[in-house]
């Protein structure tokens, strides 16, 4: 299998001694889809924000599509790469969809405004919300903002996608409209990491399940493995808990 | 879509709102007719009581120009100095967000008026003495232009109190708008010239406006340090005439002419760049 993500032993300190990442290694092959899940504070999102070098680490190394984490150059390189959704969608709010769309092209990848457009606009109508070009964020539906979300990281073909919960922000009734847009995705053979706990999601795409808990990965497995018989107590107390939701 | 966006809430003053009710636009109109009421009883005074009044404004004119220079110049230059102030306390630097809250704190705690005497009487003395000292013959004649010196006093003392506001607006701007950009591949820079500060302005503007009403006004003090503007004309014409209740209406009307029609041109900018968040 190619990595093109390789994480090895990296721990990760926050100010006030607290170790949010305990030794953790993995390797995430092309065209994977890992699902991150365990209990609040257990540092997914941590783990998740060190691949693409939101968050410092202290100790280890992590080597993205052939490119090591060392330097600023190397980290701006590998965030071109490197596609992020947020939960909080953090759309640029002072301007409209298609400017969303369109900023980072320009002036990191210094495309022309009309060829940043048409890949802008070509996403939208992938996204399903064509018609919203000139909208603003605020004017938007959370599951829409989510989604030009999504079209803002891939308008920079980005060869991973990072999502980081990306539905649990969302009113119940706009989940799927935004899961339906990661599972295209996933089926087109995107490399995805991705922290959520939407079960239908890893059922369906997901190629291993990662469970972490207390800045470790505990265990790791198919769906079916992790939620039908996890082996680890840890996970299997977890489950108990998510799975009454 | 949602249905109604959140109203913003509005930033003007709790008096305004209670004079004249909550349409923007009715407030407008009732500003805009103060601004018309001090320029109509002005004018009245000029055309009707020409001596002195017309006298007064004839003479203070040149100095109406020298305050309005000497504030949008400083005004402007403030602008980027407060920028560049606000970036450095944000600074992951220690080194240089320590040197610009060192500033800050120092010079918020000295008097305008204090500011003004040492760049135009303290400064030129220092280059002096240091010309003497080392037999340099243009730093030991050096004598300082009173405009330029003045200018330098606003914009070091105003550009202190101007880095605070744009700090406060950086800082408002959530976090993930940074994080956002950044995960794009923007450089720090990018981000904030094309995500954080264009926000931050819309944020900072109406202090900002405050700003420069306030710097309009504490132009009058480089009267003390020899400037001809429009207070320093004024007390030359009430003690040249005798006329100090005439003279010095006068220049307060000016002055309120000044300071409002700014206001009114902030508040309309802020109008105008408003945006739904
Ligand atoms: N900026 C920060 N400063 C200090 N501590 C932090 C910071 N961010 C996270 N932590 C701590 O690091 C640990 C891991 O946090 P992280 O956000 O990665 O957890 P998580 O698994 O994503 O949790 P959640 O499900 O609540 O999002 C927690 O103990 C958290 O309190
Ligand atoms: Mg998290």
């Amino acid at each position: 299998m190619d990595a093109i993500i390789q994480i090895e032993n990296v721990h990760k300190y926050f100010r006030g001694g607290i170790h949010a990442l305990r030794g953790v290694s993995l390797e995430v092959g092309k065209g994977e889809v890992v699902v991150i899940v365990g209990p609040s504070g257990s540092g997914k999102s941590t783990l998740l924000r060190c691949i693409n070098r939101l968050e410092q680490y202290e100790e280890g190394k992590i080597v993205v599509d052939g490119i090591p984490l060392d330097s600023a150059a190397n980290i701006n390189a590998v965030r071109q790469e490197v596609g992020m959704v947020f939960q909080s969608f953090n759309l640029f709010s002072h301007m409209r969809v298609i400017d969303n769309l369109t900023l980072a092209q320009r002036v990191v990848r210094k495309r022309p405004l009309e060829e940043a457009k048409a890949v802008g606009m070509d996403l939208l109508a992938k996204v399903g919300i064509p018609d919203k070009a000139d909208a603003f964020p605020a004017q938007l539906s959370g599951g829409q903002q989510q989604r030009v979300a999504i079209a803002r990281a891939l308008a920079m073909n980005p060869k991973i996608m990072l999502f980081d919960e990306p539905t649990s922000a969302l009113d119940p009734e706009m989940i799927n409209e935004v899961l339906e847009v990661m599972l295209d995705l996933a089926r087109e053979g995107m490399t995805m990491v991705v922290v959520s706990h939407e079960m239908g999601f890893s059922r369906a795409a997901a190629t291993r399940v990662i469970f972490m808990d207390e800045g470790q990965i505990v265990e790791q497995g198919s769906a079916t493995q992790i939620f039908g018989a996890p082996t680890q107590e840890r996970t299997k107390a977890f489950l108990s808990k998510v799975l009454h939701h | 879509m949602k249905s109604n966006p959140k109203k913003r809430v509005d930033a003007a003053p709790k008096t305004i709102i209670s004079i004249t009710g909550n349409d923007p636009n009715m407030r407008m109109d009732a500003w805009w007719w103060l601004v018309a009421a001090v320029v109509v009883v002005t004018f009245l005074l000029v055309v009707f009581q020409p001596d002195p009044y017309q006298r007064i404004l004839i003479y203070v004119l040149d100095g109406i120009g020298l305050t309005i220079g000497v504030t949008v110049i400083s005004f402007i230059l403030t602008l980027i100095a407060g920028m560049i102030g606000g970036l450095g306390r944000l600074s992951k630097n220690r080194i240089i967000s320590g040197a610009a809250s060192l500033y800050v704190e120092l010079i918020r705690g000295i008097p305008l008026l204090v500011q003004l005497m040492w760049w135009y009487f303290a400064f030129p003395a220092i280059i002096r003495d240091t010309g003497k000292a080392l037999n340099i013959g243009f730093m030991a004649n050096y004598l300082p232009d009173g405009t330029i010196m003045a200018i330098i006093g606003l914009v070091i003392c105003y550009a202190a109190y101007m880095s605070e506001i744009y700090r406060a607006g950086i800082q408002s701007i959530p976090k993930g708008q940074m994080e956002a950009a950044r995960s794009l591949g923007m450089t720090y820079v990018q981000a904030m010239r094309y995500v954080i500060l264009p926000q931050a302005i819309r944020v900072i503007l109406p202090p900002v406006g405050n700003e420069f009403v306030a710097l309009l006004k504490d132009s009058s003090l480089v009267s003390a340090v020899a400037l001809a503007d429009l207070s320093r004309r004024g007390r030359e014409f009430a003690s040249n005439q005798a006329l100090p209740i005439q003279t010095w209406m006068m220049v307060a009307l000016l002055y309120l002419i000044l300071t409002l029609v700014s206001a009114r041109i902030v508040g309309w900018i802020e109008r105008k760049t408003k945006f739904e968040r």
